[in-house]
This record gives C-alpha cells, sequence and structure tokens, in this order.
C-alpha cells in the first residue's frame, strides 16, 4: 500500500508513561470517530508499517494509545514525529451535500452561481489560517477560500463544486497582478 | 513593544474607506489589497480581501475569529503546502 492510496491522520507526538504508550494527535474534524480503531500505519523511514491497537483512548484531537509489540518507552521514543496513516477505504462515506473529503474533489468541475463552470479543481492547498481551492482558469492559477459562505455544495454524481464567489475574484486573477488601483496612494496601500 | 493603546488599531485609511463603502452599499465584493499590515477589524468580517504576497493575490475570507490580527497573516509569502494534501476535513 502507497501513500497514494491512503490519507493521513496525523501524527505522533510523545510517548505516554513507561510501558510503551504513545500520544497521537488527530489531524481531523471528529476524532471521537476514532475511538474504535483497530490497526493504523505507522509511517518509519518512508515505509508505511502497520500497527494494530491494543487501546486507545481520546481526549479531543489526543488519544493515548497502545500499540502491539511496542511495550517500552524505548520502542516508543523511536515512533515520536511519525506520520499516521489510514486507507482511503476505511473513511466514512459523506452523503451530506455540503461537507467533503479534501481529496475527492480534485478534477471536480467548478460551477459559479452567476458565471457557470469555471474549471476543475486541481488541488487543495491547506494551510494554519485556511484552505484554499487551486482551479486553472483561463490560463491563471486561481485560488478560491473554503468556506461555506463561498463553497456551497458538492454534487457528487455531476462531479461538481457549486461556488458563490465573492463579485471581482475573477477580475482579480485576470487583470495584470502588479497593477495598482487606481486610488491606491504606494506609501499607505503598498 | 505593543503599538500604543491610545493609537487605537492601525487600519489603511483608503483600506478602512472601501470597507466602510462595501458595508454601506451592502455588496460583498472582493478588496483588493497591499495593506498587509492593516488590522482586521470587526467591519471586516464576512467580506473577501484579496491580500497581496509579493507575487500574486491571495483570497481571505474573513471571519469573526481573525479580528485583531493583521491582513497578511493569512496570505503567507513563501510557497509550502503541506507535507499532504490529503486530510479526513470536511467542509463546515
Amino acid at each position: 500500500m502507497t501513500k497514494d492510496d491512503c490519507f493521513q491522520l496525523g501524527h505522533i507526538t510523545k510517548t505516554h508513561g513507561l510501558h510503551g504508550e504513545v500520544v497521537f494527535f488527530l489531524d481531523v474534524d471528529d476524532p471521537d470517530e476514532y475511538d474504535d480503531l483497530e490497526s493504523i500505519l505507522i509511517e518509519v523511514r518512508g515505509e508505511l508499517l502497520p500497527y494494530f491497537i491494543e487501546s486507545i483512548s481520546i481526549n479531543r484531537d489526543r488519544a493515548i494509545v497502545a500499540l502491539e509489540g511496542v511495550d517500552t518507552i524505548d520502542e516508543g521514543k523511536k515512533l515520536i514525529n511519525c506520520p499516521l496513516w489510514m486507507p482511503l477505504d476505511n473513511l466514512e462515506e459523506i452523503t451530506d451535500p455540503d461537507r467533503f473529503y479534501y481529496h475527492e474533489i480534485i478534477g471536480y468541475q467548478i460551477i459559479d452561481e452567476a458565471d457557470g463552470a469555471l474549471g476543475t479543481v486541481s488541488s487543495v492547498v491547506t494551510m494554519a489560517t485556511q484552505d484554499l481551492i487551486e482551479m486553472n482558469y483561463k490560463g491563471q492559477e486561481m485560488l478560491i477560500p473554503i468556506n461555506s459562505a463561498i463553497v456551497k455544495t458538492v454534487d457528487r454524481e455531476a462531479k461538481a463544486l457549486h461556488v458563490a464567489l465573492p463579485e471581482g475574484l475573477l477580475a482579480v486573477y485576470l487583470s495584470d497582478v502588479n497593477a495598482k488601483p487606481d486610488d491606491a496612494d504606494p506609501d499607505e496601500e503598498r | 513593544m505593543a503599538r500604543s493603546l491610545k493609537k487605537g488599531p492601525y487600519i489603511d485609511y483608503r483600506l478602512d474607506k472601501k470597507v466602510e463603502a462595501l458595508n454601506d452599499s451592502g455588496k460583498k465584493s472582493v478588496v483588493k489589497t497591499w495593506s498587509r499590515r492593516s488590522m482586521i477589524s470587526p467591519d471586516f468580517v464576512g467580506h473577501t480581501f484579496a491580500v497581496h504576497n509579493g507575487n500574486k493575490f491571495i483570497p481571505v475570507y474573513v471571519t469573526e475569529n481573525m479580528v485583531g490580527h493583521k491582513l497578511g497573516e493569512f496570505s503567507p509569502t513563501r510557497n509550502f503546502r503541506g507535507h499532504t494534501a490529503k486530510k479526513d476535513k470536511g467542509k463546515r
């Protein structure tokens, strides 16, 4: 199994206690969904190694986990900072048209309420502050903030993402990037 | 040293004027700005700003929890895109 068939669940932050338990950081919307996790793939030196889970205790986005075969603190220490992966097949299917997985919308057509079909999603850029959909529009890379006010619904059958782009967003990408607005003062606006 | 409270937050005068005009008209059009140093005031909430990062404009949809931060914080100047894009995250 390769990383292309998996999604990243989080990573191991530290050890817990002296018996090899480790702390997972779960970078997901709802960590409690993973309280019945039986196995996990841990990336060790670029390889995905399967580990069975003996026990898991989730507290918000952290989980104290006992892994089979990891019985001492020294064995646990070797796993610190290792990313955690899960096969894509294990993901719960989302039927809600308001929610989607980032990986599933790649290649979806973007349809604006006002301007119709614009292009297809080429990737999703995740940042600490906000996430953005990247698409190609008339030869220009265009970014769309992922927010419920802008991204409305996802149509999985038609592979389309319905958006309501704020007025002027398309023009930002089509105009000269370095051209300043007419009323811009170089000392104040720049 | 922190900015003096007497002065109040720094917001570019022209940017503030544009947002005020949008709020008065009830429009939600994108405001293009180079003023990364301007602080996000409560009036900015719900508007989308195209904040220049030195190379291109990054759209920033302002939400309540961004108030008090600077616009530039949401428009990274380096293009590190994380180790993976595949995350179990849904919208909302």
